[in-house]
């Protein structure tokens, strides 16, 4: 057996047998997925989350492995398909927490049409969506996030195609919650987890990460320090910002803040005739 | 190069009167992510390899340390930690 001995104040909720992460170095998950544990930790030690209750999902992606570190129950399903996968398991069972983590190209690609559907319908769920501008586990292939002009592997003139806004596109649906923050400001992903943990119905946080390996090697951000810092000085926070704010442009800078934080009836309460909308 | 502790789990650890700083050596990638993003440059990496190849950093400098955990909440890896040191 690994390490069994608890040092760490985030190792009680990990898997420390698969510590260290297959993550590279310099990697922006890992700080993301510290950030997220702190947030978990302290909604568990004053008493309002129960850990058994915890559930977290994740399809595939260096971001979607998040699920295969923590020590929680966690399914690690396919590509695209965890939001599905959360919402049949809360639908199942109510008292769940689903957590679902994923990159830009498995929640908004492949997966785009269930995040609708589920902030649509204010599904009772939390998704952590890590945007590193690129497919990263494949090695680089353009991503619907990776701004224009980039030459990824698959576009090696440079990216033709418009970049989404998943936050804008969120926003414009039911979820009771949705904010941006970015691995360069750890606390924020902290804070908004914490909230998000919180609040019933859709919750939706874009966590903007440093992918020094494949998407550094594209923009010539190859060292993680030097990747760590662009990313950082392109971060504009703003914590009242509107919606029409929300930008994210490699070039023009990346808001982060809160966008929506309502309590629109959830999913499930609507299901229940808790709450009657109709 | 002397390491003031080292137990089963490799540690590389520094106190000052105010904070101890604690690095989980096969954990570092030497990113070198903390030794950025320190405010007082307490950190700087090692002549010590670990397991996987990597130079972790080392607290040197730890009577600049403020406490401020920037290098415990930018790690990637749960690879450091930041204490405070209880006054008597
Ligand atoms: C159905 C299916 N199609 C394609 C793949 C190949 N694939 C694996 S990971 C991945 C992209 C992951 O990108 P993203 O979700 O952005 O995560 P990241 O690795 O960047 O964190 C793809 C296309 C797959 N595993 N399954
Ligand atoms: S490929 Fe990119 S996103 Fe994946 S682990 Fe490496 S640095 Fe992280
Ligand atoms: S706690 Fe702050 S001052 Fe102390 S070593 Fe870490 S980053 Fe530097």
């Amino acid at each position: 057996m690994a390490v069994t001995q608890y040092i760490h104040p985030l190792d009680k909720h990990l898997r420390l047998e698969r510590i260290p992460t297959l993550y590279c170095p310099g990697c922006g998950l890992g700080i993301g997925l510290a950030s997220m544990l702190r947030a978990l930790d302290s909604r568990i030690k004053e008493g309002s989350i129960d850990p058994d209750k915890v559930f977290w999902v994740g399809g595939i992606g260096c971001s979607a492995r998040m699920v295969f570190y923590v020590n929680y129950d966690s399914a690690h399903v396919i590509h695209g398909r965890a939001i599905p996968f959360a919402i049949g398991a809360v639908l199942a069972n109510p008292e769940l927490k689903a957590i679902v983590v994923g990159g830009d190209g498995d929640i908004a690609g492949i997966g785009g049409n269930h995040l609708l559907h589920a902030a649509r319908r204010n599904v009772d769920l939390i998704v952590v969506m890590f945007t590193n501008f690129v497919y990263a586990m494949t090695g680089g292939q353009v991503a619907p996030t990776t701004p224009r002009g980039v030459k990824t592997t698959t576009t090696p003139r440079g990216n033709p195609e418009y970049p989404m806004n998943a936050v804008k596109l969120v926003t414009s649906l039911n979820a009771n919650y949705v904010a941006r923050a970015s691995i360069t400001t750890p606390h924020y992903i902290e804070q908004y987890f914490y909230k998000a943990l919180g609040k019933k119905g859709f919750r939706f946080i874009e966590v903007v990460s440093a992918c020094p390996e494949v998407y550094g090697r594209h923009i010539g951000l190859r060292n993680p320090v030097e990747m760590y810092n662009e990313l950082k000085k392109r971060v504009k926070h703003k914590p009242k910002a509107s919606i029409e704010e929300a930008e994210i442009d490699w070039d023009k800078g990346i808001v982060t803040g809160e966008f929506v934080d309502r309590d629109n009836p959830s999913y499930i309460e609507i299901l229940r005739g808790e709450q009657s909308e109709i | 190069m002397h390491y003031p502790e080292s137990t089963q789990l490799n540690l590389l650890r520094r106190t000052s009167s105010k904070f101890t700083v604690t690095v989980i050596v096969d954990r570092c990638k030497e990113c070198g992510i903390c030794i950025a993003v320190c405010p007082t440059k307490v950190l700087s990496i090692s002549n010590m390899i670990n397991k996987h190849g990597y130079r972790p950093p080392e607290p040197l400098n730890i009577d600049k340390c403020i406490g401020c955990k920037l290098c415990e909440y930018n790690c990637p890896d749960f690879a450091i930690f930041v204490e405070k040191v209880e006054q008597p």
